[in-house]
């Protein structure tokens, strides 16, 4: 097959998106970690380690603006290198979203009662997990059944995030808990986001696969 | 020196500004089921496409596919060679160009071509463009004529101090400006091109690609390219032909393909144009 260094660059840019995947999944694994154990040290570790998050979405963008320079992708080729642009801007914005759990955690880990509203967190960061895992897989294996999929579970973090939100109200008459109250729905928001990132990942494979692009709900829901 | 800003006065005209679909254009050439044969060798197999107004339409595939055959038929330029036969129905604002009481020459006038190699008489400048339509008797205000489409060709400030000088002096760039200028000389309908620009430099073919822009608000344009980018950027609706084997091992070209130049080249709905356009073709 012609064209194979070109190839050979095209997999490259994939396999980094993939490997930018799987930090910004231990970065999530880290603050759900974090959270449960509501320890500060393992929070200064994510805030570190989202730097590495960084310079490989600036590494990726390199290499799609030197890919598109020199190699004038079309067609499928065309739709890859996009995807991937835009894959790795969201999932640089999870980093980002890690180091704001990881810094809330750390501010409030003093603060607060804690109980069934860190197991709910906890339990955002789980499913959020689960869900940038599908959002990865799913663009491996271009399915696009299985990108659409992410609507339903980011259905269920939504929930949650209403369920955290719920839950710090309960505490309305507690004014010295007002603030570790209002950081942890900070932090759902985050989570929530999360998810939200991993759908428009979700969205882009579908373009990859279909060539159309369309977003998987509007702004209704 | 940075690319000039946006005219802000006129962000909310361009944002709004849609590309109509040329597809629901009148059609210039309706084609079915056109087949060509050299010597009884089939060099092109059943095609059927339409060819729209005011559009510029790109053929593209690989060496022996058919496309620069295809073209040549819309002007009947195949006549010319022995033993081509050309079979189906190609139609030409309604009328059969191969019906007995249509006129070849009258139909080159009509539809004119522009070469690979530009091929300027070796004359002077000026008679390159007079000398068609002198030969037609569209004597009539010659000096305007020459000047008018040496501007609308974009070639006119290059040559306006030396238009007694003989064409074969100009750079290979100019010159099929000049044979460009020479085809809309006798106002044509349609301007059919065979590779124009691949025998030129980076600069003298973008010049060219911008007059094919230019042109097509007046001309209809047929364009046959190995250039696929080159297609990407000027073509508003792109052909991709390709090499078909028969039983016996014979090989002959066949549209696989015909679709807006947006579609061929972002969702392409053949494997073989997918394969061909990202170069994978082979």
């Amino acid at each position: 097959m012609p064209r194979v260094e070109y190839q050979n660059s095209l997999d490259a840019l994939e396999a980094s998106f993939q490997e930018t995947g799987e930090i910004v999944l231990r970065a999530v694994q880290g603050v759900v970690d974090a959270l449960r154990s509501q320890d500060v040290e393992l929070c200064d570790e994510v805030i570190a380690f989202d730097d590495e998050v960084d310079s490989r979405y600036l590494s990726i963008e390199t290499d799609v603006e030197m890919l598109l320079a020199r190699q004038t992708p079309v067609a499928t080729d065309l739709r890859l290198v996009l995807a991937v642009l835009h894959g790795a801007i969201h999932l640089e914005r999870m980093g980002d979203q890690c180091v704001t759990i990881a810094k809330l955690t750390k501010i409030s880990s003093h603060l607060g009662p804690r109980g069934a509203v860190i197991e709910s967190l906890v339990d955002m960061g789980d499913r959020c997990q689960h869900m940038v895992r599908v959002a990865l897989d799913s663009f491996a294996r271009r399915d696009a059944a299985g990108a659409r999929s992410l609507n339903d579970l980011d259905e269920l973090v939504d929930r949650a995030n209403r369920q955290v939100f719920e839950q710090v109200l309960g505490y309305a008459d507690q004014p010295d808990v007002l603030e570790w109250g209002m950081r942890q729905i900070t932090v759902a928001r985050c989570f929530e986001r999360i998810g939200d990132n991993a759908v428009d990942i979700g969205e882009q494979t579908a373009f990859l696969v279909t060539g159309e692009f369309s977003e998987f709900t509007d702004a209704s829901r | 020196m940075g690319a000039p800003a946006l005219d802000s006065a006129r962000i909310g005209e361009l944002a709004a500004s849609v590309p109509d679909d040329v597809r629901s254009r009148e059609a210039v050439f309706a084609i079915r089921d056109l087949s060509v044969r050299y010597e009884n060798v089939l060099a092109l197999a059943d095609t059927t496409l339409h060819i729209h107004k005011n559009a510029v339409t790109a053929f593209i595939g690989p060496s022996g596919c058919g496309k620069s055959t295809f073209i040549r038929c819309l002007n009947r330029m195949n006549d010319v060679i022995p033993g081509a036969k050309v079979s189906g129905e190609v139609l030409y604002h309604g009328r059969d160009l191969y019906g007995a009481d249509v006129d070849p020459v009258e139909v080159r006038r009509r539809i004119g071509m522009v070469f690979q190699k530009p091929n300027p008489f070796p004359k002077s400048i000026y008679d390159n463009i007079a000398f068609g339509p002198r030969v037609l008797g569209m004597k009539k205000d010659l000096d305007e004529r020459v000047e008018r489409v040496l501007r609308h060709a974009a070639l006119w400030d290059e040559v306006k101090d030396r238009l007694n000088e003989n064409a074969l002096g100009l750079s290979g760039g100019q010159q099929q400006r000049l044979c460009i200028a020479r085809a809309i000389a006798v106002e044509p309908d349609v301007i059919l091109m065979d590779e124009p620009a691949s025998a030129l430099d980076p600069i003298s073919t973008a010049r060219i690609e911008d007059l094919i822009h230019d042109l097509k608000g007046e001309y209809t344009i047929a364009i046959v390219t190995h250039n696929m980018q080159q297609a990407a950027r000027v073509a508003d609706l792109t052909a991709f032909f390709s090499v078909q084997l028969d039983d016996g091992g014979a090989r002959h070209g066949v549209l696989v393909e015909y679709d807006l130049t947006t579609k061929i080249f972002t969702t392409p709905g053949d494997k073989r144009t997918e394969d061909y356009v990202t170069g994978r073709f082979g």
